[in-house]
């Protein structure tokens, strides 16, 4: 039975706007007028036809002129001392980590060029999402400072040593308090450095602030439990999963490990085991993670307490006032939601994203209620991923401000931007006498500094990070210092005085700490790149329930400050998270996993709810905070948004990060506010239309696929009766007729397959895939004219959520009023390899070929740009290179520059202007991989290949392999019953399966 | 006359005997010293030298300060000598903390007496030179005799220009002669060149001109010439072969590889792993070069091209250090593949197994290497389609359809295998 559902990838679509209409026609944007020029009225237009063949004739003798040169000379320079380890043209890689993600390093020549998830730190931290794949570009960022800088001059390390010492010396004189304000320091060496630091000078204290808290967590554990922590969330221990506002699969506390732990209950593996959790989602933006709910109900942030509340009451049977009195639809789905969490005592799990300590405290009382400590919740293995408190940094303002405070040192922390103060942040600084950045940038904080003492890149680092309870890994250096800087830790230990080099100092803590009485060596660390000690037992926790009325009542009086006619939640975007990658071109082209939007943040509203105000497509808005902060942001209009309220990206609007990053988007941090001593991003606000429009640089129904069954759906109870529910097949039903005759794949036949239920749309396989293809770049305007790069994109649709009605043609949902009930299914969508691909059918210079192995290959230096491939592939997957990006100064944001060149990798081309390019599916892996097997002299096992997207998928949606293998992974997988292929009906044999979502919803 | 032959008779075997155990003593030393010299030049040169201090202690004097059961066994195996405790060995190796000796068990008493005798041989002749006195005598009498023997070499290049001068002389006089002749016979011989004026060649052309047969052949033939020269340069246009840039410093594949018989894996050990066969960085040129100074070749002075490699290392043959004024060697690329085309040397030199010298031609008989292949698409696609692939290796057992044909007996070649699609070496 085919699907009667249909979806949608953008309002666009959803109405039919005359706009969409004409575009959806045409592969490109803008079609070239040949047969305006060529026609006979042709002449009289502005360019005609004898002028354009004159323009043509001095054109091809001007180039045949300018290239009568001499063969351009090459130079070869070998190392002078080679280093033992390096064979020019071999990659090394090296464990590493970043943000506490265990990753590899792969280099090349001994320069960084792409970063992967460290395959034995599976179960652990694991993963990598899209700003760690992107970290690599950071180290090449042209913005770096390239040296020490004293009051904005340059200055040498010897001179600023002297200062800061002078600096020191009389603050410790005088008695006087020393601050380090940092992001959270979770690395066991940094804390040893900054102790010894206040050995020599004991005034010193470490202040640990973060620009998006979980305080309210630490703080109501504290209270709850006596630990101020944030728990490490064992979402693969849950049946039931209830999450109200935290985007956990996104950007709460560990999104990569999080999305491991949810998939192994919901991928094709556990599902042929007869396995599915529940996952229902209580938002007000539509979040990454409500994007993969079961079920997913609109609320407002005012709702999130009152919600907790009833939830409690209807779980323990309580009678706390305040519960959960607007909003029908929740109202229903939360007595559904707590029959369920009840049936699953112990595993299940409640997770709120308010930092808010009263919700908080009260999500606790409901997790106990559930058994779930111990079980889903660990609070003996906590994550340090964030420590941050806002309420010693408010300490620290006010003893500034006293004039108590002599030197403060800022490491990794940014506050003038981020501080939704940032006016009282200054006045505070301007009383203290001395104060340094460690910043790698001139960014907004250091820039009103005394003194700049620029850190290392992490990729020039030797350190250490404890992500969670039990858990170590090391940060190693893989390329000399670039610039002339120096990593913080060594500056520190030499002001105090102590000649120790950092890496000895890194080695000696860990020989003498973690590694005292284990079996391992400082060299084993650095080939594993972690230590684990296994988890400690869980403990048990009681809760005391007495205080419970006291919380609801707090909760209550937040909820009414909220609930006025806007309200308003700030959130982190999944590429841009806190801001601190700020410059990274990777990153501010990656779409958001929800709205397609790039290289830009907005004011996301409900469709209906924008209608109201007046606003529409492409209108501009000016948001007006509780504090009087006005910015004016371009309107989005998001389905799925609850009404009456707005969501604003956080991590924009930086203005000193670097030519890529400035002014893009704007600040939303000042909207947020610290209420009882915690950073809260819900709020409230003013919405006013703004004059004149402004068009996001969206990448939403670019590509799109006209409204064809490409996206098969079922629920898991149509799962269990029929695994093959849904799927379509449309080879079972049908004869087929080839035109060509059928291909042979006598080797290997590379094939991928794609599990939409482990797909949730993070969006890190698009940038591993820009890194290892060198997929440039191409900004704003170029994303405007539908000509982003990206050979991997991730197609979100929509898709109407509601009961009792069939929506079965386009024009009947357009007349749907609720566009908050709206579900969404992420589809990543890449070249498909068919075996009978219609792109080499219409290649007039046979550029795109079928190879042996199955693949589609792509010859640049054959192709010349007619585009008939592209106009002629379904899948709408080529891209042509408009410009030389690499090399052109319109694109100065990216690869412009020799150095930020390093990053390429050697071993693909870059492509020039005028060729088409698309997915090649690794195949520089594929042919290494091969050529591995054949100097060992041994058959390609199943795994030696892994592609840059499907390496860098934590969730395993992507798996590559081998047809021709039976037993690979990936043939095992394409054996599904749900495994269906995009627009099978065509018979392009695509080389790339999906298989169905299914979705766990409740049944009626 | 009897008595007299008894006389001899009686001398003379004894005589000769000592005579000819003389000349067996003598050769067999100078046997030794050259087998010597061979085998000193294998294993010790790479860290010993006879006169000073190198990576190993001076071997000059070494008799004097060891016995010779000793060096026997510590050349043989100095590392047992060192566990073994003995007083001498250890000692000696704590003089030198940063070379061990090695052991040499391949090398027979034998072998190691020759060694050693080269030793002594060498420092005899050093003693020799440095004894100017005693020297001088020997020399100045080497000097007179050849001395006269080019007096007498100068005396007959004399006598021959001489010869040859009279020679021409006479010559010149039967020239003289024969011109009076020419002189004398005037009028009979009528003088046609007069006749010929310029405008005659003029018509000639206009005749030929108006021959349109003969214009027709010529325009057909130049056409022909042109085109097939245009043809033939267009077709080579980024063709380089015989490409033969001036390098930086003149290394010569023909002394390396030709002569020394280095193999080609020794500096070019990437081709073995890796895409690139890599230059070797010049620590690896130090490897034998901080040793071999080719002195001999210029006046004991170090080979100005060598020279190139101490600077570009800044490395000081006294210490024997690398100073910190490095300056890398720009050699200039010879085998330039467009940049869209991936070549990798493992597949073709591991895989493969194909020679060096099928695509780099004779090197070790180029004193500078040029490009040797055209290095074109067609080149490579050629070679694809002729080479059968190494049916031994168990990659290939993979390739099901492939194996099948393999075990049929039939030829399976790269391009069989995928070896000329585009996406092999475009990417």
């Amino acid at each position: 039975m085919d699907s009667n559902k249909k979806y949608w990838k953008g309002l666009e679509e959803l109405q039919q706007t005359p706009a969409f209409v004409e575009k959806s026609k045409g592969e490109f944007a803008e079609s070239i007028p040949v047969e305006e020029v060529l026609n006979e009225a042709g002449l009289s237009t502005k360019t005609p036809r004898r002028d354009f063949l004159k323009a043509l004739g001095f054109g091809v003798g001007a180039v045949t002129l300018a290239a009568c040169n001499r063969t351009p000379l090459h130079k070869s320079i070998p190392y002078l001392i080679k280093p033992e380890e390096v064979t020019p043209g071999i990659p090394n890689f090296y464990a590493s980590s970043f943000n506490g993600q265990s990753v590899l390093v792969r280099t090349r020549e001994g320069r960084p060029i792409l970063l992967e998830a460290n395959p034995a730190a599976q179960g652990l931290n694991c993963g990598t999402d899209a700003g760690t794949q992107a970290a690599v570009l950071d180290l090449y960022d042209q913005a770096k400072l390239q040296g020490p800088k004293f009051h904005g001059t340059d200055t040498s390390w010897d001179e600023l040593d002297t200062q800061v010492v002078t600096a020191l010396g009389s603050a410790a004189a005088a008695g006087k308090q020393i601050r380090i304000i940092a992001s959270t320091v979770n690395s066991p060496s940094t804390i040893a450095a900054v102790a010894r630091f206040t050995e020599k000078y004991p005034t010193t204290r470490l202040i640990e602030v973060d620009a998006v808290s979980y305080s309210g967590i630490t703080k109501a554990n504290q209270q709850s439990f006596g630990k101020a922590v944030v728990p490490q969330y064992r979402f693969d221990r849950a049946d039931v999963i209830v999450s109200v506002a935290a985007d956990f699969l996104g950007t709460w506390v560990s999104g990569e490990e999080h999305t491991q732990q949810y998939i192994s209950n919901r991928d094709y593996k556990s599902l042929k085991k007869g396995r599915m959790s529940r996952h229902i989602q209580f938002e007000g933006g539509m979040s990454l993670t409500g994007s993969n709910a079961d079920v997913r109900v609109a609320i407002k942030p005012s709702e999130e307490g009152p919600l907790l509340i009833a939830l409690y009451n209807a779980i323990t049977g309580g009678s706390l006032p305040g519960g959960l009195s607007s909003n029908s639809k929740a109202q229903t789905a939360l007595k559904l939601v707590a029959q369920e969490l009840r049936q699953a005592q112990g595993r299940a799990v409640v997770v709120s994203g308010a930092n808010d300590i009263a919700i908080q405290t009260l999500t606790n009382a409901i997790n106990v209620a559930l058994g779930s400590y111990g079980g889903t919740i660990d609070l003996d293995n906590p994550s340090y991923l964030l420590k941050g408190d806002e309420e010693a940094f408010s300490a620290f303002l006010a003893e500034a401000n006293r004039g108590d405070v002599d030197v403060a040192f800022f490491l990794n922390s940014n506050p003038l931007y981020y501080h939704p103060d940032a006016a009282a942040v200054k006045a505070a600084l301007d009383k203290i006498k001395f104060k340094l950045s460690f910043a790698d940038r001139e960014d907004e904080t250091a820039s009103e500094l005394d003194a700049i003492a620029p850190n290392h890149n992490f990729l020039e680092s030797w350190g250490d990070a404890h992500p969670r309870g039990g858990y170590y890994t090391i940060v190693q250096p893989t390329i000399n210092p670039v610039y002339n800087t120096r990593q913080a830790e060594q500056s520190l230990l030499i002001w105090a005085g102590d000649t120790t080099d950092y890496y000895t100092f890194v080695k000696t803590n860990w020989e003498q700490n973690i590694l005292a009485g284990s079996s391992k060596t400082w060299k084993d660390v650095l080939q594993t790149g972690f230590e684990y000690k296994g988890d400690a037992p869980a403990g048990t926790y009681t809760f005391d329930t007495s205080g419970l009325a006291g919380v609801a009542a707090a909760i209550t009086k937040q909820s009414q400050a909220l609930a006025k006619d806007v309200e308003v939640q700030l959130y982190q975007s999944i590429a841009l998270r806190d801001g601190r990658q700020a410059n990274n071109a990777f990153l501010l082209e990656l779409p958001d996993p929800i709205s397609k939007v790039t290289w830009d943040n907005y004011a996301a509203l409900n469709p209906k709810f924008a209608e109201s105000l007046g606003l529409g497509e492409n209108s501009v808005v000016e948001v007006e905070g509780e504090n009087g902060y006005k910015v004016i942001l371009p309107v989005l209009m998001q389905p799925g948004q609850a009404m009456g309220t707005v969501s604003i990206a956080i991590g924009y609007g930086r203005t000193k990060v670097g030519k890529a990053g400035n002014n893009v988007g704007q600040n939303a941090y000042p909207f947020a506010k610290i209420v009882n001593g915690t950073l809260q991003f819900n709020t409230t606000a003013k919405l006013n239309k703004a004059s004149g429009s402004y068009e996001l640089a969206q990448t939403q129904t670019h590509h799109t696929i006209e409204g064809r069954n490409i996206i098969r759906e079922t629920t898991f109870a149509k799962y269990k009766e029929d695994p093959s529910h849904n799927t379509g097949r449309w080879s079972d039903s049908h004869k087929t007729y080839d035109l060509w005759d059928k291909y042979e794949e006598p080797g290997h036949k590379w094939v991928m397959a794609i599990d939409l239920n482990a797909c949730t749309g993070c969006g890190s396989c698009i940038v591993a895939c820009s890194v290892e293809n060198n997929v440039p770049v191409v900004g704003r305007d170029e994303v405007r004219r539908r000509r982003e790069m990206h050979w991997l994109r991730i197609d979100r649709y929509y898709t109407i959520e509601q009961e009792g009605e069939s929506y079965t043609e386009e024009d009947e949902i357009g007349r749907l009023e609720d566009l908050e009930n709206v579900s969404v299914v992420h589809q990543p969508m890449l070249c498909q390899h068919c075996d009978h691909a219609p792109c080499e059918t219409v290649c007039p210079v046979l550029a795109t070929v079928h190879s042996s192995e199955g693949l589609n290959h792509m010859a640049y230096n054959r192709c010349f740009g007619t585009r008939y491939c592209a106009n002629n592939c379904p899948y709408k997957v080529r891209r042509f290179n408009w410009f030389n990006y690499w090399n052109d100064s319109r694109f100065d944001n990216y690869l412009n520059n020799e150095f930020t060149q390093l990053v390429l990798n050697p071993d693909v081309v870059s492509r020039t202007r005028g060729v088409m390019e698309k997915c090649s599916m690794c195949i520089q892996r594929i042919q290494a991989g091969k050529l591995q097997a054949k100097i060992e002299q041994r058959p390609l096992k199943d795994g030696d290949i892994k592609l840059a997207c499907s390496a860098a998928c934590s969730a395993n949606a992507i798996i590559f392999g081998d047809a021709n293998d039976p037993n690979s992974e990936v043939s095992k997988a394409l054996r599904n019953e749900r495994v269906y292929y995009v627009l099978e009906e065509l018979n392009v044999q695509p080389g790339v399966g999906y298989m169905t979502k299914v979705r766990n919803t409740f049944e009626a | 006359m009897r008595n007299i032959s008894l006389f001899f008779g009686r001398f003379a075997k004894p005589v000769s005997v000592a005579l000819g155990l003389l000349f067996a003593v003598s050769t067999l030393q100078a046997q030794d010293a050259k087998e010597g010299e061979t085998l000193f030049k294998a294993n010790c040169s790479t860290c010993h030298k006879v006169f000073g201090k190198f990576l190993g202690p001076e071997l000059a004097g070494v008799s004097e300060r060891h016995d010779e059961a000793w060096l026997l066994k510590w050349i043989h195996n100095a590392p047992a000598m060192i566990a073994s405790g003995d007083a001498a060995a250890v000692a000696l190796d704590a003089q030198f903390p940063n070379a061990a000796m090695t052991a040499f068990p391949q090398l027979s008493e034998d072998n190691i007496k020759n060694i050693l005798a080269y030793v002594k041989a060498e420092e005899g002749k050093k003693a020799a030179g440095g004894d100017a006195a005693g020297g001088a005598a020997g020399a100045g009498g080497a000097a007179a005799a050849s001395g006269d023997a080019s007096n007498f070499m100068i005396i007959g290049l004399v006598a021959v220009i001489a010869l040859a001068f009279g020679v021409i002389l006479v010559l010149n006089k039967v020239i003289r002669t024969l011109e009076r002749v020419l002189v004398n016979s005037k009028p009979i011989i009528p003088d046609l060149t007069e006749k010929a004026p310029g405008k005659d060649y003029m018509a000639t052309l206009k005749r030929m001109a108006k021959n349109k047969k003969l214009v027709f052949f010529t325009v057909l033939l130049l056409a022909v010439f042109l085109g097939s020269a245009g043809w033939k340069t267009l077709w080579n246009v980024g063709v380089h072969e015989g490409y033969q840039p001036v390098q930086p410093i003149k290394f010569s594949h023909q002394l390396h590889a030709g002569v020394n018989q280095i193999d080609c894996a020794y500096c070019h050990g990437g081709a073995y792993k890796s895409k690139n066969a890599s230059i070797p960085s010049a620590n690896v040129c130090m490897n034998c070069h901080t040793a071999i100074t080719a002195s001999e070749k210029y006046d004991g002075e170090l080979s100005p091209e060598i020279a190139k490699i101490y600077r570009a290392l800044d490395y000081n043959p006294e210490t024997m250090e690398y100073g910190p004024n490095k300056r890398p060697i720009e050699w200039v690329r010879i085998h330039n593949l467009p940049d869209f085309a991936y070549f990798n040397h493992s597949q073709h030199v591991v895989v493969a197994g194909v020679e060096c010298e099928t695509c780099h031609g004779p090197i070790n008989t180029m004193e500078e290497v040029y490009q040797y292949s055209p290095l074109t698409m067609k080149w490579c696609i050629d070679c694809h389609q002729r080479t059968e692939v190494n049916a031994d290796n168990a990659y290939y057992e993979q390739l099901i359809a492939a194996h099948e044909q393999l075990k049929k007996g039939e030829k399976v070649t790269a391009a069989m295998l995928g070896g000329l699609e585009c996406g092999k070496c475009h990417y």
